[in-house]
């Protein structure tokens, strides 16, 4: 039997193990459906703030401010009550924050001192700072309607700029034709997620297997070279990953999560399938250095999480310090979070090619790593 | 006490799954701390093509906007580059004869450049560019401006997004850590075929799973110990009740440990265990109030939240360390809570076992 064909049966032997590990199969899936359900809740906390506005004034400015915080529903989650129940909902924290335009609005307005008043519930300053940004907006916008949320990327974008108290207009570009929301944009990355966890816990999985059925001195005495074998177990756990990724990637598609542009499928199948690869030879390196199926669950999971978040998936590695950002070059995953937004979310691959071969450069390393352990612990 | 002891001694031989258990307190802390560094500051470029003194003022009140941008002074060049990289989400530029413009009494155009890829971040650059330009021109006193917003907190001090979700994270080791080693330790009963040897015990099976989840819960105990330090030493995090925090911590860690065995009783399994509370634990800690109040995201998740004990920690663990409440439940009845639900996980683990210790 040639070399090819040994690997391809001792694959085809990996996979049908792997499915008859039912543990195994959840195991590997629970973690990226539990990130995804964290994205769909996170998508509800991060964009809207419930806060409540109660009107005294009932003077003509004052419903024009009230217009102005009534219209901006990107920022608020708004029920506009009066101060006695206002007060009620900040206290059993059904609302945020309290904005009061006072009885006194119009009269304030016309001596150049009204005033906006802010109760908030500064528990944490995420939320708290996303509602003085969003109050702040509003203020500014009665006075300049060309800074509020109405009018954003309109007017000064254009070359006409629109006199205001502030004196400054704000002339926004956007850089991309495409808009994400942010569900779908921590979402694409939990994909990634997938197929490492399934990769890495397999691959491990079926390492440890062979040490505590000694079947590893069988595979170290069977006349196939060692490559074959790793190749044979790379491709088990890649076929296994197969089996999981191509219905969650059909299941992306037809919600539009994955809705790669024209032209890029196919560098979209090259990136998962390199991914894969990759996954499979941590799984397989871990495997032969994690010798007991009870832990091997836990360090795969661990080390998936730290291929996921260190990569980039779930955060934004531009925001990190800078000693992160240098960190994350020698991880591997982030250069397939970084090419799987770029082919998904970007008309054009502009680095995708590096990204690639970045992920082609640690899978050679992690096979050849896998082909070194898999020497020193046959017989 | 024996069956403790027996317990400390076989996770003593699992060195690893020691090793990777107190490795994953730690992960949850950095995981959220990279978390809450995307929360706010932007990193964006000014590229002050001015140089007066009222761009130098601009650029001052862009840095104080409500922790809105990590500003970057760069060139245009650069700036525009590091926004194509992604390493920046946006670009604001401050054009030439702004300061003698604006002094002048005239309005100038400021181009804002977003990489607008997540509508998310574009929003923040959206309302934190007129934020920052309201406190500018207030701060100038320009004419004109007739409407200010009058901010009352209240809490007398601001908590940074990072110091409270690292505590929020705390009730989740808690439940990662003692869950897994209170779920291993009767998986490993069942999987070493030993729990047939109850039967024979002089004792009830009730006091051998007692003494189990005691040596479990001591060895959580030590895990947590280690990630509490690196919250309050690391993060220079000082409790404001550092007694009612450590008997939080303490209460979460034996709380979990019984949750924990009640699911391994039922999964009779170790394979999946991690996997499990790693995948429960991160919806669970966003649907708790580990990022804000829940009661904020709506009653659905506020009534959803109720079914998870990691909301009631959270609510227990900020108040002891912060002095926040977080839950509109009194902290008393999230004790109550938590409480009831060692009791119920601990009677559904003990009558599992004793059925299965008759059955084998």
């Amino acid at each position: 039997m040639s070399p090819a064909r040994q690997a391809w049966a001792l694959a085809r032997l990996d996979l049908t193990v792997w499915r008859r590990t039912p543990w195994a199969i959840a195991a590997a899936v629970i973690p990226p459906l539990g990130m995804a359900v964290l994205v769909t809740v996170l998508t509800w906390s991060v964009t809207r703030q419930p806060v409540a506005l109660v009107v005294e004034g009932r003077g003509p400015q004052a419903r024009v401010m009230a217009r102005i915080i009534e219209a901006d529903r990107e920022a608020y989650k708004l029920t506009v009550t009066d101060l006695g129940r206002a007060r009620q909902l900040l206290g059993r924290q059904q609302v945020a924050a309290v904005i009061v335009v006072p009885s006194t609005f119009d009269q304030d307005v016309a001596h150049g001192s009204a005033s906006l008043d802010l109760t908030l519930n500064n528990v944490d300053i995420d939320f708290g700072d996303d509602i003085r940004r969003a109050v702040d907006r509003s203020v500014a916008e009665f006075d300049a309607p060309q800074l509020g949320a109405s009018l954003e990327r309109t007017g000064a974008a254009q070359g006409l700029v629109v006199p205001n108290a502030y004196r400054v207009d704000v002339a926004e570009h956007d850089l991309r034709h495409t808009t994400v929301t942010y569900a779908r944009y921590q979402a694409v990355p939990v994909l990634i997620l997938l197929l490492v966890n399934v990769g890495v816990l397999g691959g491990a999985l079926l390492g440890a297997r062979d040490h505590e059925r000694r079947t590893a001195a069988f595979l170290g005495t069977a006349p196939m070279p060692r490559w074959s074998v790793m190749a044979g177990r790379l491709a088990g756990t890649a076929l296994a990953i197969g089996v999981v990724a191509v219905p969650a990637v059909f299941a992306l598609r037809l919600t539009h999560v994955v809705e790669p542009p024209r032209g890029h499928w196919v560098p979209f199948g090259a990136l998962l399938a390199v991914t894969a690869l990759l996954s499979a030879g941590i799984g397989v390196l871990l495997g032969s250095v994690v010798r007991q199926s009870a832990t091997v669950a836990l360090v795969a999971v661990t080390v998936s999480s730290y291929l996921f978040f260190l990569g980039g998936g779930f955060t934004t590695i531009a925001f990190l310090p800078a000693w992160l950002r240098t960190a994350s070059l020698a991880v591997p995953t982030s250069y397939a979070i970084d090419a799987i937004r770029q082919i998904l979310f970007y008309p054009d691959l502009t680095g995708v090619g590096r990204d690639l071969l970045a992920l082609c450069a640690f899978t050679a390393a992690t096979t050849a790593g896998g082909v070194y352990a898999l020497r020193r612990v046959e017989p | 006490m024996a069956s403790a002891r027996l317990e400390l001694t076989q996770l003593g031989r699992s060195r690893l799954l020691l090793a990777f258990t107190a490795l994953e307190a730690l992960t949850f802390l950095l995981l959220v701390s990279l978390f809450g560094l995307t929360g706010s500051r932007a990193p964006t470029a000014v590229v002050d093509e001015d140089h007066g003194p009222l761009a130098a003022s601009l650029v001052g009140f862009l840095r104080q906007a409500h922790h809105s941008f990590a500003l970057r002074s760069l060139s245009a060049e650069r700036a525009r580059s590091d926004l194509t990289a992604g390493r920046i989400v946006a670009v604001i530029t401050i054009p030439p004869g702004f300061s003698a413009a604006v002094a002048a009494g005239g309005t100038v155009a400021l181009p804002v450049d977003v990489d607008n890829v997540d509508v998310d971040l574009t929003d923040d650059i959206e309302r934190a560019v007129p934020s920052a330009l309201a406190a500018f021109g207030r701060a100038h006193g320009f004419a004109g401006i007739r409407v200010v917003a009058a901010e009352r907190d209240l809490i007398p001090h601001d908590t940074g997004f990072i110091p409270y979700l690292v505590v929020s994270a705390l009730a989740l080791d808690a439940l990662v850590v003692a869950g897994v080693l209170g779920a291993v330790a009767m998986t490993r009963e069942f999987e070493a075929g030993t729990l047939s040897q109850w039967r024979l015990a002089p004792v009830a099976s009730g006091w051998l799973l007692a003494g189990k989840l005691a040596g479990a819960a001591a060895v959580s105990s030590a895990a947590i110990g280690v990630a509490a330090i690196v919250v309050f030493a690391g993060y220079g995090i000082a409790p404001l009740h550092a007694v009612t925090t450590f008997a939080a911590l303490l209460l979460c860690v034996a709380i979990f440990t019984c949750v924990g065995s009640c699911v391994g009783a039922l999964l009779r399994r170790s394979l999946p265990v991690a996997a499990l509370f790693f995948g429960l634990a991160l919806p669970l800690y966003i649907d708790s109030g580990a990022l804000e109040p829940e009661r904020f995201d709506g009653n659905v998740i506020w009534a959803i939240a109720h079914a998870s004990p990691v909301y009631y920690a959270v609510g227990v663990l900020e108040q002891a360390v912060h002095g926040l409440r977080v839950t509109p439940e009194p902290v008393s009845a999230d004790v109550a809570v938590l409480v009831a639900w060692a009791a119920l996980a601990a009677g559904i683990a003990s009558s599992v076992v004793a059925r299965r210790a008759v059955r084998s």
